[in-house]
């Protein structure tokens, strides 16, 4: 009796063997990854405190005391500019009793006070007084220049603001690598530079945060099949995969499936206007990007950043997965245009994207369906025992003279799903950022 | 200003008859229903035209805050003209709408209609609650309420919409999708 109550607890997750848990030179995955709550913890530390999370777009932050807040992983965090122009993330957890700091999801303001004692915070996380400051002057352990809410570092790329609290982790240039030549199809094919049209959509969805990642990153397998009616709805027509230019390519497990059609994508949203714009502009995208590059600004293609950005290009829309435990996300979404692009054109990736990338949209209804029953099956322990196949696409890497990172040949492919769990599963396995392999390029 | 306050009714002399409130909470009830029994085709007979529907992402701002909950140039989860709205509604009819079969189970529930004169001579402003209920699969259930300010247009044909704004209270929507009208 007295046995069964002292039961040996499970092994902690980190000494969990994860390169055997994602086999990817097999092309197999042990579904406890989508389930556990230890292992979803580790994630938590290894994951999402360590990697380069993204925060917000520059253009959510035009005026001094702009702010938003947000999550890396399920840490709460504010993200605001300040008086310098410095964009500041910095933990939403008052330093006094821990206190949600701020409640609105975006504004602008002076500083961040706290509803419960009233300590007072500047636009960098800063201490800047408390309530009866007077009654402190005796307290030793009182140093308001100590007690400021904890910083992350921040890194800028092309607009895109992220944040890591890891301070051994590289530079945000250095994590990227690579993978900013694919980047910049979205964020530098026009010379006035991106920005989001204002606010976005969330909603919550009953499923592991990596089922939505390796859908975005790699999983151009689903859209025939999942996405058929809106395809039908749509395009009056199958959508069909161009087997002889489309590709897989990855960088330290970010990663994006692409063809070179110029419009794939785009022709989704059905607002003609977009798709002009795309076919006018193709010479001009050339002179930033080169030839093959400017024809994938609106291409059918799907990416992720790892470990929770995702994008589509053509749709133009950009959005997070961020974990709420290990069987819940909350998805933002936003809509990325060219500042220069014409109000109308704007307005026609705002209302497309709602009309097919949203949750009331086309495509994305049938999404939600399949990732959170790919997560709640895992409850049954006789499931949770049977390996899910990642096998597609095992020799299909190649070697192409200008796509930098791990390509592969046709977007039909479980290539850069296999990358994004190595990468995963090198993080979950290393106890610092120095033990992590270098994966820019690796094979496979 | 009242915090949810996004448009104020026109004061204007006309009064709605008691006839006229009876048959405007029957086209609404009308409508609910054919929401619940997934009659889109049937629904859309209900609108005029230039009908538009728009429900705006609600956002968490402080009170102090220049801009409000729900502001028109955000994000949206619907901003639809009736022929946009008739293009979203023709994937149900798909065989292959895979997450609409087996179908989701609609109840809309319409209370707390009010009619007011609007600015155009034959039109009213029309203010309901709107509270839907899905459930789907075996256990999936969401719910989702909306305040309504609808045109209702008299014509020839009798009462029809001719526009829909529809302030929903979930910032975050608390479902993977929202596979219904309001
Ligand atoms: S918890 Fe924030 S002031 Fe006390
Ligand atoms: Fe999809």
């Amino acid at each position: 009796m007295a046995d069964i109550l002292q039961a040996k607890p499970a092994p902690p997750a980190a000494t969990l063997d994860y390169h055997r848990l994602v086999d990817v030179e097999n092309g197999w995955i042990d579904r406890r990854i989508f389930w556990d709550e230890g292992i979803y913890q580790l994630e938590l530390e290894r994951i999402f405190a360590r990697c380069w999370v993204f925060v917000g777009h520059e253009s959510q932050f035009a005026a001094p005391g702009d702010f938003v807040t947000t999550y890396i992983g399920q840490d709460a965090v504010i993200a605001a500019k300040d008086r310098q122009g410095a964009i500041n993330v910095f933990l939403n957890s008052c330093s006094h009793r821990g206190n949600r700091v701020c409640f609105a999801e975006a504004g602008n303001t002076r500083r961040f006070t706290c509803n419960f004692h009233g300590w007072a915070f500047g636009l960098d996380g800063g201490l800047l007084g408390v309530h009866e400051e007077e009654q402190y002057s005796a307290c030793a352990t009182f140093d308001k220049s100590k007690l400021g809410l904890h910083r992350a570092r921040v890194g800028i790329y092309k607009g895109l603001v992220f944040a890591t609290f890891d301070a051994e982790a590289p530079s945000l240039d250095e994590y990227l690598g690579d993978y900013r030549y694919y980047l910049d199809v979205l964020l530098d094919n026009d010379a006035s530079g991106t920005e989001f049209i204002e606010g976005n959509v969330k909603s919550r969805l009953g499923c592991n945060w990596k089922f939505a990642a390796e859908n975005f990153v790699g999983d151009a397998y689903h859209a025939g099949w999942t996405h058929a009616s809106a395809a039908a709805a749509i395009f009056k027509k199958d959508v069909k995969v161009n087997i002889e230019r489309s590709y897989q390519a990855n960088v330290n497990g970010h990663g994006t499936e692409f063809g070179l059609d110029l419009i794939g994508n785009a022709m989704g949203l059905a607002e003609p206007e977009v798709v002009e714009y795309l076919k006018e502009n193709e010479a001009r995208f050339a002179e930033r990007l080169g030839k093959l590059r400017s024809r994938m600004v609106g291409a059918m293609s799907s990416s992720n950043v790892f470990p929770n950005l995702a994008y589509l290009t053509g749709f133009n829309t950009w959005r997070t997965w961020t974990p709420k435990g290990p069987h819940e996300i909350e998805l933002h979404t936003w809509v990325l245009v060219n500042k220069d692009m014409p109000e109308r054109l704007k307005e026609a990736y705002r209302r497309g994207v709602s009309r097919t990338f949203s949750p009331t949209g086309m495509f994305e209804s049938d999404d939600g369906e399949n990732w959170e029953h790919c997560t709640r099956s895992n409850a049954g322990v006789v499931t949770r025992r049977q390996k899910l196949h990642y096998g597609l696409g095992m020799d299909s890497r190649m070697e192409h003279e200008e796509f930098p990172g791990a390509v592969h040949r046709v977007q039909l492919n479980d290539a850069n799903q296999r990358a994004f769990y190595r990468r995963w599963a090198d993080l979950m396995s290393a106890a610092s950022w120095a033990d992590v392999s270098d994966r820019s390029g690796a094979t496979r | 200003m009242s915090v949810n306050a996004v448009e104020q009714a026109v004061a204007a002399p006309r009064r709605a008859s008691l006839q006229l409130v009876h048959d405007v909470q029957q086209l609404l009830y009308r409508e609910a229903r054919l929401l619940d029994e997934q009659r889109y085709d049937d629904w859309f007979e209900l609108m005029e035209d230039d009908f538009r529907l728009w429900i705006p992402v609600p956002q968490s701002r402080y009170r102090r805050d220049g801009q409000g909950i729900y502001e028109p140039r955000r994000m949206a989860h619907f901003d639809d003209s009736l022929s946009e709205l008739k293009l979203r509604a023709s994937r149900w009819k798909e065989t292959t709408a895979w997450s609409e079969d087996p179908p989701t189970r609609h109840v809309h529930y319409v209370t707390n209609i009010e009619v007011e004169p609007a600015e155009a001579a034959a039109e009213w402003l029309v203010h309901s609650v709107v509270i839907s209920l899905r459930n789907r699969n075996e256990d999936e259930e969401n719910w989702l309420g909306g305040r309504r300010e609808d045109v209702i247009r008299e014509t020839a044909a009798g009462l029809k919409l001719a526009g829909r704004k529809v302030f929903v209270t979930q910032s975050v929507l608390m479902a993977k999708n929202f596979n219904t009208f309001l």
